[in-house]
């Protein structure tokens, strides 16, 4: 089941096209949104949400018609927005509550979730305290709280990580993490930090200059043809390079000390190889692993190829 | 060039910094820790913005603070984000020239330059307020570098930058660690500070708690062993195996990722064993990897501490 | 025997959605309405200047308890009475109840809404309200409600309470009869301060980042146009009534000046002088043309409140 489907949308704002022929699917799951400044993504978000008058083209969140039907995808989706924002004068407990009855839950229910969310999120004492006393972290925390308190089927995050220290990256990290696999609640995580996005998500699509640049599962996208293998030395070893090549492998150095290693043979006879070819020639082997492309390589192709 | 000694600064009863004493030299140097560690004030120390409480600090052999000949040599892109919003951005960079003491040419000349430097050559005359966030991130590192600083700091520098710019970013770093100026960069991201360099100053709670490479830091936490990943099908049988030497501390069967992790100290002696298990032994092997060889698990493990 | 729900003994308490009622959106503008009232009302301060504006009908409970109570139980005292009540106007007592509560109805005003947009504006919460299934229609209609909806029962609760009171004391002395549509003019004209407040109190807030300067900015505004007024009436009261028509209406060229004239003209009186006290050299200044003051409050409400929209108009909630 696809949970947002844009079909040719085309959006302008005078005589700028941010979006342009716009058509991907976005499936079920937790989906990475990616690409340059300025290439649509933000506009992408905003037509997700209910808010942009298209020139042209169609596309339906949760199967709810984006130009006729914008206020029941709010009410089905939950806004993590990227900058720093909150009500005045509350308590974390009295925004989220707030947050909730905005989004039509009756007051006791949306002060009972809003409790309920702010503990799935970590937040114990300080959730009596006002909003405005928090440090960056919790700020994000609660963020997360108001975009899902009313239970949203689809959650847009838009920089969750943004300000965070590494142990709070983690945490949020683990959060959207646990939100988003099992539970019922797609994800669609919009970021820059590359390694954010392959931590939580299984999806990509990358958007460049209005248009759909790549679509795919982050496992498919970073297979590389014919299963080479990355194989760290502890200290480079052109004799063991020559065993190899000997052998009838393809070798090429990458980085310091770690060769790219290729053959037609079974991945199995390929280990072998490389062990013996270290015992042979007295190199020690460090690291060993199925090479891959990184989501970096993957997006740096996809708006090259422009 | 920039060398620190017990130097503490506090804020009334908040601590800013607290008995450092490291030196800086050419290269990058990335200075990690938590929000709210000191790092904003080991900077602003750094450019002498504020002055020691205690101790001393000196760049160049001179103290910092309120010192024009140290402020020349010194660039600093700041996190905040302040324009004159009205400026262009090439104004904005002369401007700054200018109160580094340029003159009128020279300003003109080198902020045209450094915009340039920092691809922004097709946005130059435009007002800075519509500049997107990125492009205000390059407009700091203009204004940062225009007057051809050797000491250069940087606090969350990629903030807002999409990946090219990310790329690009630690692209000039680079360069400019190449030309022998002293680079210290404020981030958090440390998958990508890994990539920038290996030297770090980590701050926790105004102490410094670990500065160098980071290798040697890690050889250092022997309190936590090593850890080694290896994926085999038969993760069992490699256990039984692994479970025998006697530099195995312990080891983690993962059946369901069909992987084991164990822990040692004797690395060396662990990865001449291996290929024997592999070849003598019989056991299939897809994978071996460190996974706590990187920025971020010393991070932890140091934090944790 | 108790029973745990999901049959273990352990309960599992990690994330689950929400599938519980939900309210209709057309009454989202209410909870934004709600929000800020309850937010405001918290205050002590406002509670008594809210109380405290009503002072004209408190003095003249008194002095009418007085003239009751005192004068008629004399039989000296019958004439004086008498007199008294030929010479107090009824609709007048409303007048004044109105006129002297302008001032704490100012700090009522800003105390409710000079942080209502300006607030938000610092912390950006328009954009929590807008990625709620709430527009901005319901933002600008839940902030004004907030604010009208008290200051109309500030003034509504004792305008009601004494004419219940008088309807009930005096009705041998004319109460009802001296004027029969008293109760619907006061009906149609209290609203008009609340929604004359309330628009311009939110045309000013959307245009700063913090409500004190807000504040301070309306309140700016009335005492200067207040002020000019007091100039206006001087001029008019020394010139015995001789200087030309433009300077009485002036006279109601202030933000309670307007809502004073708009009282008058409704209500159909000049006014007569206060607590039923003798001052024959008093000139009654009798209200503007009715068209012109209620045109001028429309149209001051009209613009505030697109002022206000022009500024939530160019919030978005994704990107910058």
């Amino acid at each position: 089941m696809s949970i947002a489907s844009v079909k040719n949308l085309t959006v302008q704002y005078g005589p700028f096209t941010a979006l342009d022929d716009f058509s991907c699917e976005i499936p079920e799951g937790c989906t990475g949104l990616l690409g340059p400044n300025g290439a649509g993504k933000t506009t992408l978000l905003k037509t997700l949400l209910g808010f942009v008058n298209p020139k042209s083209g169609s596309a339906t969140v949760l199967d709810r018609d984006i130009r006729t039907q914008g206020k029941q995808i709010r009410q089905l989706i939950g806004l993590m927005p990227e900058q720093d924002c909150h009500i005045p004068g509350m308590t974390a407990v009295g925004f989220v509550a707030y947050a909730g009855e905005l989004a039509g839950m009756p007051a006791p229910q949306a002060l009972r979730r809003a409790h309920e969310v702010l503990e799935y999120c970590g937040l114990g004492e300080a959730r009596y305290r006002n909003v405005e006393t928090y440090s960056t972290g919790m700020k994000q925390r609660i963020k997360l709280a108001q975009a899902l308190v009313h239970g949203p089927k689809l959650l847009l995050l838009d920089e969750p990580t943004n300000g965070l220290d590494p142990r709070g990256r983690e945490e949020m990290l683990t959060l959207i993490r646990s939100v988003s696999h099992g539970r019922g609640v797609n994800v669609i995580v919009s970021s820059h930090v590359l390694p954010d996005i392959e931590r939580v998500c299984d999806r990509v699509v990358v958007v460049m200059k209005g248009k759909l640049r790549m679509a795919g599962t982050i496992r498919d996208l970073k297979a590389i043809e014919g299963q080479p293998a990355d194989v760290e030395l502890r200290e480079a070893s052109p004799e063991f390079v020559r065993y190899l090549e000997q052998e009838g492998l393809l070798v090429t150095p990458t980085r310091p000390n770690t060769y790219r290693i290729s053959t037609d043979r079974s991945p199995e006879a390929m280990t072998q190889m490389v062990f013996r070819a270290a015992q042979a020639t007295h190199a020690q082997v460090r690291g060993f692993q199925i090479a891959e492309r990184t989501l970096e390589e993957i997006f740096m192709e996809a708006i090259e190829t422009a | 060039m920039i060398v620190m000694d017990s130097v503490s600064r506090w804020y009334g009863q908040v601590i800013g910094v607290n008995d450092v004493s490291y030196q800086i030299g050419p290269g990058v140097t990335a200075l990690l820790g938590m929000n709210g560690a000191g790092k904003s004030t080991l900077m602003r120390l750094i450019t002498g913005q504020v002055r020691p409480t205690t101790g001393s600090i000196t760049v160049f052999g001179e103290e910092p603070f309120a010192n024009p000949g140290v402020f020349e040599r010194v660039g600093y892109c700041p996190e905040i984000d302040n324009f004159y919003e009205y400026m262009s951005g090439r104004e904005f960079v002369y401007t700054m020239a200018r109160m580094n003491g340029m003159n009128d040419a020279t300003a003109k000349a080198r902020a045209g330059e450094m915009m340039e430097r920092v691809n922004m050559g097709h946005a130059l005359d435009r007002k800075i307020a519509g500049y997107s966030k990125g492009m205000r991130q390059r407009v700091k590192l203009a204004q940062a570098m225009v007057h051809n600083p050797d000491v250069i700091l940087l606090d969350e520098p990629l903030n807002g930058l999409d990946p090219v710019g990310r790329r690009e970013f630690m692209g000039y770093l680079g360069e400019f660690s190449a030309q022998g100026k002293t680079i210290i960069v404020s981030s958090h991201i440390l998958f990508e500070v890994e990539q920038m360099t290996r030297s770090i100053m980590l701050l926790n709670r105004g102490r410094l708690l670990a500065a160098g490479d980071v290798r040697t830091i890690r050889e250092y936490l022997d309190r936590y062993p090593h850890r080694i990943r290896i994926e085999t099908p038969q993760p069992r049988e490699l256990a039984s195996r692994l479970i025998a030497l006697p530099y195995v501390l312990k080891v983690d069967l993962d059946e369901w990722s069909q992987a084991i992790e164990l822990q040692t100290r004797e690395l060396n002696q662990f990865y001449e064993v291996l290929p024997q298990l592999v070849l003598n032994e019989n056991i299939p092997i897809r994978g071996v990897t460190s996974p706590d060889n990187n920025l971020e698990s010393i991070f932890k493990y140091l934090i944790e501490a | 025997m108790s029973t745990v729900p999901n049959g273990g003994p352990i309960a599992d308490l990690s994330y689950r959605g929400y599938d519980g009622p939900l309210e209709s959106p057309r009454m989202r503008w209410w909870v934004i309405a709600r929000q800020g009232i309850q937010l405001a009302l918290k205050r002590k301060g406002l509670w008594a200047v809210m109380i405290g504006s009503a002072w004209y009908y408190l003095v003249m409970l008194i002095v009418l308890f007085f003239v009751q109570q005192v004068l008629s139980a004399n039989p000296m005292g019958e004439a004086p009475m008498a007199a008294f009540m030929k010479r107090l106007v009824w609709k007048d007592q409303f007048l004044h109840g109105f006129s002297y509560a302008q001032l704490p109805l100012l700090a009522v005003t800003i105390m409710l809404g000079s942080g209502a947009i300006a607030n938000d504006n610092r912390s950006k919460a328009l954009m929590v309200y807008l990625s709620k299934p709430a527009d901005k229609t319901d933002y600008l209609l839940g902030k004004w409600i907030g604010i009208a909806l008290p200051i109309w029962l500030t003034l509504l609760v004792p305008t009601v309470m004494f004419y219940g009171y008088g309807a009930l004391t005096f009705r041998q002395y004319g109460f009802i009869s001296d004027d029969p549509w008293l109760f619907p003019k006061l009906m149609a004209v209290l609203p008009l301060a609340a929604l004359m407040h309330s628009s311009l109190m939110l045309g000013v807030s959307s245009l700063f980042d913090q409500g004190r300067v807000a504040g301070a900015t309306y309140a700016g505004i009335y005492f200067l146009t207040n002020f000019f007024t007091v100039l206006m009436g001087a001029a008019w009261n020394s010139s015995r009534g001789e200087a030309p028509a433009f300077v009485k209406t002036l006279y109601y060229g202030s933000l309670d000046g307007l809502l004073i004239g708009s009282f008058k003209a409704i209500m159909g009186t000049s006014g007569t002088p206060p607590f039923g006290i003798q001052a024959p050299r008093a000139i009654a200044i009798e209200p503007p043309p009715i068209v012109l003051v209620l045109g001028i409050v429309l149209g001051l409400c009209v613009i505030s409140l697109g002022l206000a929209w022009r500024k939530i108009r160019a919030v978005e909630v994704v990107g910058g």
